[in-house]
């Protein structure tokens, strides 16, 4: 019996009953469909943030205060907690970096969360504390006013650029330039608007207030330390050269006796846009595995719902089997046809529950778009049809197997009488 | 033909051992016509299944064409029951939901015949019981006489040189059963060598030859004198 009948014959005997076909058929596709939606929300997740990192130009080096974990490999959660509370990176070290060849622009930054008042508007915002080459690396800028001097942050002034969204919170249709706001009790007055960006990184630039570093430092946390600093090498191939250079500049201003170069005694971690990019992706990888493998717990449930139906079939065509051994299928012939039928189940279950992965995950991408305001891509990941309609295949074997053998072993007299 | 030589069958269930077949020895040429008649339990349908290749004697030998079925594999019964043998059961067992043409098929389909041969053999066979109109029905749509007619259509569609009918009759009217009578006997002409299980002597006097079985063995085992034919017509 050629491969073209054996299916014709499947698809008959599938179509024999056809609530119950569809439903065995639900389980395959739920299970799918659930993987292809975790694998393309996970690629998509992925695209999103090493984009945005990637955007930033593959020029950018991140200092942030801390050490590289001696064991390898930084807690995400523990390097954010680190960056808040180590004290290590100061103004001084940025000057000193400054004076490096290699280096086209560097900026501290610093953040804290407060209130800001207008009037009778009241927002819970958080404030950065930057510099002016803040502006030009993201070449983001103020539309209306301008953006912060550098004579404001030698100056400790106290002035404000408003996130696009803040701006509106506080002011409505007011114009929002020269007038004055207040945050943690001090007065800042507003010399701009900045352009409406969304959400990167997990980050909404539109709802921070932007303050000179200095003036943030001093009158709004009353620290003397800078969370990050940011630092543009001249050009790509001098990165890896430079980020040795910020090390070594580093090192002396903490006095950190280091020839080795053992990054674990460091009090400070210098990482590359592409090292950044790098575990950002797979950090995402991670996720989207962790999520993917939930999702198959559905799509075994779904096999086993296979098996189920697959042996009550045996059951119920135990005469169907004993004649066609009578009439010369061998055991394997059987067993073909009972591996093809729940294989042909579970291969058109993998096409619908693919192209209901994909309609699902290009649902939520434009809902993540609409609602966080970013410009999350809709991605079908590489190798998903593949996954979708072999996971499909393997299903329907590993799960078909059982009962297709137990048809095949199937005595033909006993069949034969079986009523 | 067929070589039988103290064939013996026992089936064990856990402790009590009960014997269908109790040293069965006969021989039947090509182109008889042979009737195995006896009470139930008598082994006649164990007798038909291993002569059938669908079961295996316990003990004795059994020839078919020359070659022992001890010799056999599975797979090789398998193929010889394509090849060279056809069936016919009492229940009919046609596929249900499946036209009269592939019903008729269905022993095809588990050969290299091409698809174009196939076709060409079908339809004769389903001429030869006089069924072409009903071709494309499906078995729930024909009377129990006619469904039977299709299971012998499907019996000789691939050339048997023996056709197994167990009590093909049993389960019909007397005039179908005399129709499907006449078409063993027709086959029979036709050199097909044809084994008729069945408990009624009226059927098997239509035979060529009666084999009575009884407590799994050979009671008599005669040539009918007066051999009725179906075409006859029914005799009141």
């Amino acid at each position: 019996m050629n491969l073209k009948e054996s299916i014709k014959i499947s698809i008959t005997a599938l179509k024999a009953n056809k609530t119950r076909s569809a439903l065995t058929m639900l389980g395959i596709v739920i299970g799918i469909g659930a993987v292809i939606l975790m694998m393309s929300l996970g690629k998509g997740a992925e695209n999103l943030i090493v984009g945005q990192i990637q955007s930033l130009g593959s020029t950018s080096i991140y200092i942030e205060p801390g050490s590289f974990d001696s064991k390898g490999g930084t807690g995400f959660m523990e390097s954010a907690l680190e960056e808040m509370t180590i004290k290590t990176l100061t103004l001084k070290d940025v000057e000193a970096i400054r004076k490096d060849s290699l280096v086209d622009m560097v900026y501290p930054m610093v953040y804290g969360v407060g209130r800001a008042v207008y009037q009778s508007e009241d927002e819970k915002v958080t404030f950065l504390g930057i510099t002016p080459e803040a502006y030009v690396m993201d070449d983001w800028h103020a539309t209306i006013g301008r953006d912060i001097s550098d004579e404001e942050v030698k100056g400790m002034a106290r002035v404000a650029t408003l996130g696009y969204k803040i701006a509106q919170d506080l002011f409505g249709n007011e114009d929002p330039i020269s007038k004055t706001i207040r945050i943690k009790k001090t007065n800042f007055k507003v010399i701009g608007v900045m352009e409406e960006r969304g959400m990167e990184m997990f980050q909404n630039y539109d709802e921070y207030v932007y303050v000179p570093v200095t003036t943030a430092q001093k009158l709004l946390l009353g620290i003397d330390h800078v969370n990050a600093i940011t630092v543009q090498a001249v050009n790509e191939d001098v990165v890896p050269q430079l980020m040795e250079n910020i090390r070594l500049i580093l090192r002396e201003a903490h006095n950190i006796y280091n020839p080795e170069g053992d990054l674990s005694k460091d009090d400070f971690k210098v990482m590359s846009q592409v090292e950044a990019s790098d575990m950002m992706t797979q950090i995402t990888g991670i996720l989207t595995a962790f999520l993917s493998s939930i999702a198959a717990i559905a799509l075994i449930v779904g096999g086993i719902g296979i098996m189920n139906i697959m042996l009550v079939s045996v059951t119920e065509r135990t005469r169907e089997i004993g004649l066609r051994k009578a009439v010369g299928a061998r055991n394997k012939d059987i067993l073909n046809q009972f591996l093809i039928e729940s294989m042909t189940m579970t291969f058109f279950g993998g096409i619908i529950g693919f192209i209901d992965g994909i309609l699902f995950s290009l649902l939520t991408s434009i809902v993540l778009s609409q609602v966080l305001n970013t410009s999350w891509s809709f991605v079908v990941p590489f190798g998903a049809v593949v996954l979708a309609l072999g996971v499909a295949a393997i299903v329907g074997l590993a799960f078909g197997i059982y009962p297709a053998k137990k048809a095949a072993k199937l005595n033909p007299i006993e069949a034969l009488r079986h009523e | 033909m067929l070589e039988i030589k103290n064939l013996k069958k026992e089936y064990k269930d856990d402790l009590v051992v009960t014997t269908a077949l109790n040293g069965v020895s006969f021989l039947i040429s090509e182109g008889d016509f042979v009737a195995i008649m006896g009470p139930s339990g008598s082994g006649k349908s164990t007798l038909m299944h291993i002569m059938g290749f669908l079961d295996r004697p316990s003990s004795g030998i059994y020839k078919f064409e020359g070659q022992k079925m001890d010799d056999l594999t599975d797979d090789e019964l398998a193929y010889i029951r394509n090849e060279k043998m056809g069936f016919v059961f009492q229940f009919f067992n046609l596929l249900p939901r499946t036209s009269v043409f592939n019903n008729v098929g269905l022993p095809l389909t588990y050969t290299k015949i091409s698809k174009h041969e196939r076709e060409q053999r079908i339809k004769k066979a389903i001429d030869s019981v006089g069924l072409s109109h009903r071709i494309k029905h499906m078995p729930n749509q024909l009377s129990g006489g006619e469904q039977q007619r299709v299971a012998i259509a499907r019996a000789i569609v691939n050339h048997p040189s023996v056709i197994f009918a167990d009590e093909p009759t049993g389960n019909l009217d007397s005039k179908s059963g005399q129709q499907i009578m006449e078409i063993l006997q027709n086959l029979n002409d036709d050199g097909h060598t044809i084994i008729l299980v069945t408990h009624e002597q009226y059927t098997s006097e239509m035979a060529k030859r009666i084999i009575q079985l009884k407590d799994g063995k050979v009671i008599n085992d005669t040539v009918v004198d007066h051999r009725r034919f179906a075409k006859d017509g029914l005799v009141k």
